[in-house]
């Protein structure tokens, strides 16, 4: 375990130092990359924990993203990211009970609504007000947003591995195994689904902030996209839910194969994605996390 | 003294009078014992006191406070904890893992991480399952299942535990152990239980006083002798 | 306020309403005895759509004919997915314990197979056709023949599942399946069967939905996802694995789309079906149509 956490020290530190030595390419690269790792890990918090699905996790990237926009040139940027993770959080912590009340498949799909509600009307208030995309002009340098965006995927990394290994965690583990079972032995259920719901919403509002402030364009159709919350569940999934390192394994899988196949041929991408997904569900249902366990002998 | 005092609770479901105006005190020390056929209202009963279902009238006081409106997790913080007849394990966990989230969030106190992990070992000896403490608890047989559920009530700490039916299903062998179990436990422990059984024999070996209920009304209230010579309730069980 | 009592808004809705009745028909028999959710299921209708589109195109074949055709390619489709995919993923009982998740990603992959695949085969490119396209006016409606006919076979094959279900022995057995799977076993319903069965006619009326949405939209390769969306609508309101109260729900969404909009602007149409679907949602989670129970 020492040399997984040194290994993901050394990870996390190639990504920071990548402006100094490498091309605006592979800066785009570890950008891309740091940004799913955060966004899977604090999906992560939620949904590996408590098995709540979150099929929604777009809306909070969106509302990040939509805060920052509204919010840039008015005050400096690093509190327009922290501004759009506290409204991602506020978000959740206002629609969290109702949403909560909802178990299973309904949940996946009520958060799924959720999502493409808030997008729509977001579209409706955009064009309303006459605005079909927003230009930001006087971005951070690249060099900074990219420290920023590494800098949330090792905070969201720390921050499930420290509820997982907590009493928090123990609270939420029981809930994913028998919430009527949990809540007899005192574990407040409504209270703790909440906060995990929270807690896995502030962090991709910062990252949808950042995004943002990196393509400085804003069109409402794109920052509330459906595939985001696609694909958070899948490279998660795929990384495995049974620890932190899955989502990272996930992200970086997803990310390297979208870099080879993308760019020439995107259908076939999206066609050997669909068969990953498959192979993985039958075949390895513990994730690349599990492959790898199974490789290093470790759990 | 008086640990649980139930004051004419009843609960309707639709047309159907689950109970009906049922009274009832647990003294602090006791082995209280339920009895009544199927249906009769015993689980209900369970769930009105632990707050899974608010009653429909009465009130359930315990250790000198009212328990309305509150959820079963404060509930179970003020020290009263139910099992459940069909066993909810936590399956994914270990046995171990099982008790230390009662053990953390069972009582009203923030423990430590050593105090949790004495709590659990204390609960695995009790129920003598510390030889398989590492097991996923959805593995262990289902007399090891009914056992896990009455450590995880001990581990939150509850001075009164509530079992729904936690021999039904065990050989004699495993009864006999349940009952050594259950006896040691109130002594040692100093803790209050309100047992619901089928085994009506275990029942009446361990019981201090029973109630029998019969479609939601208590039809008897006594000591087991007594019970056992009572023409309505040999009438309701045996026809 | 006129065009509002008037027959030509009925009309619309009745069209509308037949289609998301059947869409939705489709995946609350998938829903109800598999309890997968099958978000894959708009991309049968857009293979249904294809199927009518090169059929009449290359050889001329009628959309009528071409219901047979795309309801026999679905349902093989049903029958691949379910003997190659799901009996495998149901049989383990680590696979089946997070059904939701590996149902969810199974056909997540499954969909973005179907879609990419027909992009690369077809193109991207939106395709249409005309087909009984004159306009006929009776008592001062105007409609089309090709929507005419989409209502009255949507609402014929929605009713006669329906009969179906309730008068034939299979349908007990999969209305048994529906709502007690173990019991339903344990009085000798062949579960494997019933489920194959439900996965490949929940899939064929899926492509016969598309082939009468060809008939009067454009089509193309990811046009499937909002019939998705549309049908977990239409069953959430309706109560997932209630079939009548589905049909009942497809028509009232119909309804309400049509008159809504009608009211308000188009540019409100998404806005009211997913505030509708969270709305239900979030107060009835069984459904509108049901009677509530609760254990």
């Amino acid at each position: 375990m020492r040399l997984g956490s040194a290994l993901w020290i050394a990870l996390a530190g190639f990504g920071a130092a990548v402006p100094f030595f490498g091309s605006t390419y592979l800066m785009g690269v570890v950008f891309q990359v740091a940004m799913w790792i955060a966004l899977a890990q604090s999906w992560s918090m939620l949904s590996a924990t408590t098995g709540y699905l979150s099929l929604g996790h777009a809306v909070f990237y969106g509302v990040g993203a939509y805060v920052c926009v509204l919010l840039t040139g008015i005050i400096p940027f690093e509190f327009a990211i922290l501004a759009a993770a506290g409204s991602a959080a506020l978000f959740a912590a206002l629609i969290g009970l109702p949403v909560l009340r909802v178990r299973g498949p309904y949940f996946v799909i009520l958060t799924y609504g959720l999502s493409e509600l808030v997008r729509h009307v977001v579209m409706r208030i955009e064009s309303a007000l006459g605005s079909f995309g927003r230009m930001i002009f006087d971005v951070p340098a690249q060099e900074v947003l990219l420290w920023w965006m590494v800098g949330l995927a090792v905070l969201a990394t720390l921050g499930a591995y420290a509820i997982r290994h907590s009493r928090f965690g123990a609270g939420l583990a029981a809930i994913r195994e028998d919430e009527v079972a949990a809540q007899t032995i005192g574990v407040p259920v409504t209270r703790l689904k909440l906060l995990a719901f929270i807690a896995s919403a502030a962090i991709p509002g910062a990252v949808g902030g950042l995004a943002l402030l990196r393509t400085s364009y804003f069109e409402p159709a794109q920052a509330f996209d459906p595939v985001i919350s696609f694909t958070i569940v899948t490279m998660a999934l795929v990384g495995g839910t049974d620890s932190v390192r899955g989502p990272i394994l996930g992200a970086m899988g997803f990310a390297l194969l979208s870099e080879l196949l993308w760019s020439t041929l995107p259908q076939l991408y999206m066609i050997v994605l669909g068969l990953t997904l498959i192979v993985f569900v039958l075949f390895v249902p513990r994730g690349l996390s599990g492959l790898v366990g199974r490789i290093g002998g470790a759990r | 003294m008086t640990l649980l005092d139930i004051k004419g609770v009843s609960k309707r479901f639709g047309g159907l009078m689950a109970l009906s105006d049922v009274s009832l005190q647990v003294n602090k020390g006791e082995i209280f014992g339920l009895m009544g056929a199927n249906g009769a209202g015993k689980t209900t009963l369970f769930s009105v006191i632990a707050g899974h279902i608010p009653p429909t009238t009465g009130e359930v006081v315990f250790d000198g406070k009212r328990l309305a409106g509150l959820s079963p997790d404060r509930i179970c913080r003020l020290g009263l904890c139910r099992t459940f007849q069909i066993v909810r394990p936590f399956a994914g966990l270990s046995v171990a893992e099982n008790l230390r989230v009662a053990a953390l969030y069972g009582r009203a106190r923030k423990l430590s991480a050593t105090e949790a992990a004495q709590i659990v070992d204390d609960a695995l000896d009790a129920v003598g399952l510390a030889d398989r403490r590492h097991l996923d608890a959805g593995r262990l047989t289902l007399s090891g299942q009914k056992r896990l559920e009455i450590a995880r009530a001990l581990a939150t700490g509850a001075q009164l535990v509530m079992l729904d039916e936690v021999m039904a299903g065990l050989n004699p062998t495993e009864v006999g152990t349940m009952l050594d179990t259950l006896r040691r436990l109130r002594t040692e422990r100093d803790l209050t239980f309100v047992i619901v059984e089928h085994v009506i024999g275990a029942l009446m070996t361990l019981s201090d006083r029973i109630l029998v209920l019969d479609h939601g009304e208590c039809i008897a209230f006594s000591t087991p002798e007594e019970i056992g010579r009572n023409e309505r309730v040999a009438e309701v069980y045996f026809g | 306020m006129d065009t509002l009592l008037s027959g030509q808004l009925l009309f619309a809705a009745l069209v509308s309403g037949s289609l998301y009745a059947l869409v939705a028909l489709g995946l609350n028999l998938v829903y109800g005895t598999l309890r997968l959710l099958n978000i894959a299921h708009g991309d049968l209708v857009m293979i249904g759509a294809y199927t009518a589109f090169w059929m009449f195109s290359l050889f001329a074949v009628p959309p009528l004919v071409s219901l047979v055709l795309a309801a026999a390619l679905c349902a093989l489709l049903g029958w691949a997915v379910y003997a190659g995919l799901f009996r495998r993923m149901l049989a383990k009982p680590d696979l089946a314990k997070r059904v939701e998740a590996n149902s969810l990603i199974l056909f997540y992959g499954i969909s973005v197979i179907l879609q990419n695949l027909t992009a690369l085969a077809f193109s991207s490119t939106s395709r249409g056709y005309q087909y009984l396209d004159t306009v006929i006016t009776w008592q001062g409606i105007s409609m089309t023949g090709n929507r005419l006919l989409s209502l009255g076979v949507a609402a014929t094959i929605c009713f006669g599942t329906l009969l179906f279900l309730r008068f034939h022995l299979f349908g007990w057995g999969l209305r048994a399946v529906i709502e007690r799977r173990e019991a339903a076993q344990v009085v000798g319903v062949n579960l494997n069967r019933v489920q194959l069965l439900t996965i490949c006619g929940g899939f064929a009326v899926a492509g016969m939905a598309g082939v009468l949405v060809s008939m009067t939209e454009q089509i193309t390769p990811f046009m499937g996802f909002p019939f998705t969306i549309v049908a977990f609508v239409v069953i959430i309101i309706g109560g997932l694995g209630n079939i009548g109260a589905g049909i009942l729900a497809g028509f009232c969404l119909g309804l309400v789309e049509t008159f809504g909009i009608a009211l308000t602007s188009p540019g409100y149409r998404s806005i009211l079906i997913y505030g509708l679907f969270v709305g239900v949602l979030m107060v009835r989670p069984e459904g509108i149509f049901t009677k509530a129970v609760r254990s």
